[in-house]
């Protein structure tokens, strides 16, 4: 799921930490939706929402019409602004690859979300459906819920999806540092490597002189 | 959704794909410049607006001001309201809200930091009281978006509504009153683009 490149929203970015929108970015944003929002009632319609999704991204219709799923929580059959700023943050922390800490910094929202029963557990099958919201892959999906299912219900309650955000996070930020000190060890290895070089060069060279001078006393 | 106040910088270089931000970075300087020139007036926007109602008028005393250098950004401002001078009761209170202001912020700071800073700070307000029409335009930058903004975002509301409108008039027909608001809608924007592009 990309964004379109030159779209409005591309130009928008997270903050990498809190994975929020600015104050400016917001109130941008919020007039982005006063334009669309033709009707004057402070809200998308499921076409209006299907073609703006369209536009902006490289989601199929099938994706789109779920997500709106998603987010028409009162089932009303239109998207408010906070729910379309909490979409708007979510393709952002997609295409700025923060799909993980963004669920570790709004846990609770995102769980509601993908809470469709409102029987606060999250199905396996629900969240297969959501998956490429967050950039899981299959097999992640398989091995979050056969590690933190505690409970052994085959669903995830709040508790078990937040300790699942926190490992993640905490896995993420130990292969970053990981990933860092094995770039440092690599440009170490390969100054060291160039500095051998040109000391071998020079040694040639010197030789070369030594000989040449010698040759040209006898 | 939980939200705490963070310094999110406008550093393109915090993006990735940075590339294609050469290319694409006018928009975000245009916002960059008006933060920074904001910045530097060191004056808080409740502070700013108090003197303007909504609509930009001015409702507070303000002292006139010319300069032969801003014809036109004088003649905007004598258009909308009359110069008039600033009392100095105002002046005052001004400084004394000021005053508490920066007690306020400063906090636990050292007692000889917040005598200077308090003198800075009735100096700034002055050299603003000076400066009346100014604060007008830069309030009202603070709260408008940039006009490159605003034209990306309509260009592209432009698309997507007419492709909206295609799919009421296949859904629910052309004689529907939401198609016809849309229709009327999009005409609408259309106008407002040309306007805008016809003054440009």
């Amino acid at each position: 799921m990309r964004l379109k490149q030159g779209s409005f929203l591309w130009y928008l970015y997270l903050d990498k930490i809190y994975c929020l929108l600015s104050v400016r970015n917001v109130k941008a944003l919020a007039e982005y939706f006063h334009i669309l929002d033709v009707h004057g009632k402070n809200t998308l319609n499921d076409v209006l929402f299907y073609h703006f999704l369209h536009h902006v991204t490289d989601l199929k219709k099938a994706q789109i019409n779920i997500v709106f799923d998603m987010l028409d929580w009162n089932a009303v059959g239109e998207i408010g602004f906070e729910k379309f700023y909490m979409l708007v943050c979510m393709l952002l922390a997609h295409q700025n690859h923060l799909e993980g800490q963004f669920m570790y910094r709004h846990s609770r929202p995102v769980f509601d979300l993908l809470d469709l029963k409102g029987d606060l557990r999250i199905g396996a099958k629900n969240f297969e459906m959501y998956r490429f919201l967050f950039n899981i892959q299959k097999q992640e999906l398989k091995d979050l819920f056969h590690d933190f299912d505690i409970t052994g219900d085959n669903r995830l309650n709040y508790q078990e999806f937040k300790l699942y955000t926190i490992i993640y996070i905490d896995k993420l930020q130990k292969r970053q540092k990981t990933e860092e000190k094995e770039k440092g060890e690599r440009k170490r290895s390969l100054y060291s490597k160039c500095h051998i070089k040109q000391i071998q060069a020079e040694r040639v060279s010197w030789k070369k002189m030594e000989s040449e001078s010698t040759e040209r006393e006898h | 959704m939980e939200e705490k106040p963070s310094k999110v910088s406008l550093k393109s270089s915090d993006r990735q794909g940075s590339d294609e931000e050469s290319v694409h970075s006018d928009t975000r300087d245009l916002w960059t410049t008006t933060t920074l020139s904001l910045a530097q007036l060191n004056m808080p926007l409740s502070e700013v607006c108090e003197g303007f109602d909504e609509e930009g008028r001015n409702i507070s005393k303000t002292r006139g001001w010319h300069s032969p250098g801003r014809g036109s950004l004088d003649e905007g401002y004598k258009a909308s309201h009359k110069p008039e001078e600033l009392d100095e009761h105002a002046l005052v209170e001004l400084e004394l809200h000021r005053g508490t202001s920066m007690e306020i912020n400063l906090g636990e700071k050292d007692t000889a930091s917040q005598i200077e800073a308090e003198k800075s700070s009735s100096m700034s307000s002055l050299n603003i009281a000076k400066h009346m029409p100014h604060r007008a335009y830069w309030a009202e930058q603070q709260s408008r978006l940039p006009l490159p903004l605003m034209e990306l975002m309509e260009n592209e509301a432009l698309e997507i509504l007419t492709k909206a409108l295609r799919s009421y008039q296949l859904g629910i027909g052309r004689d529907h009153f939401l198609t016809k608001e849309l229709q009327r809608y999009i005409e609408g924007l259309k106008k407002r683009r040309s306007k805008r592009l016809y003054v440009n």
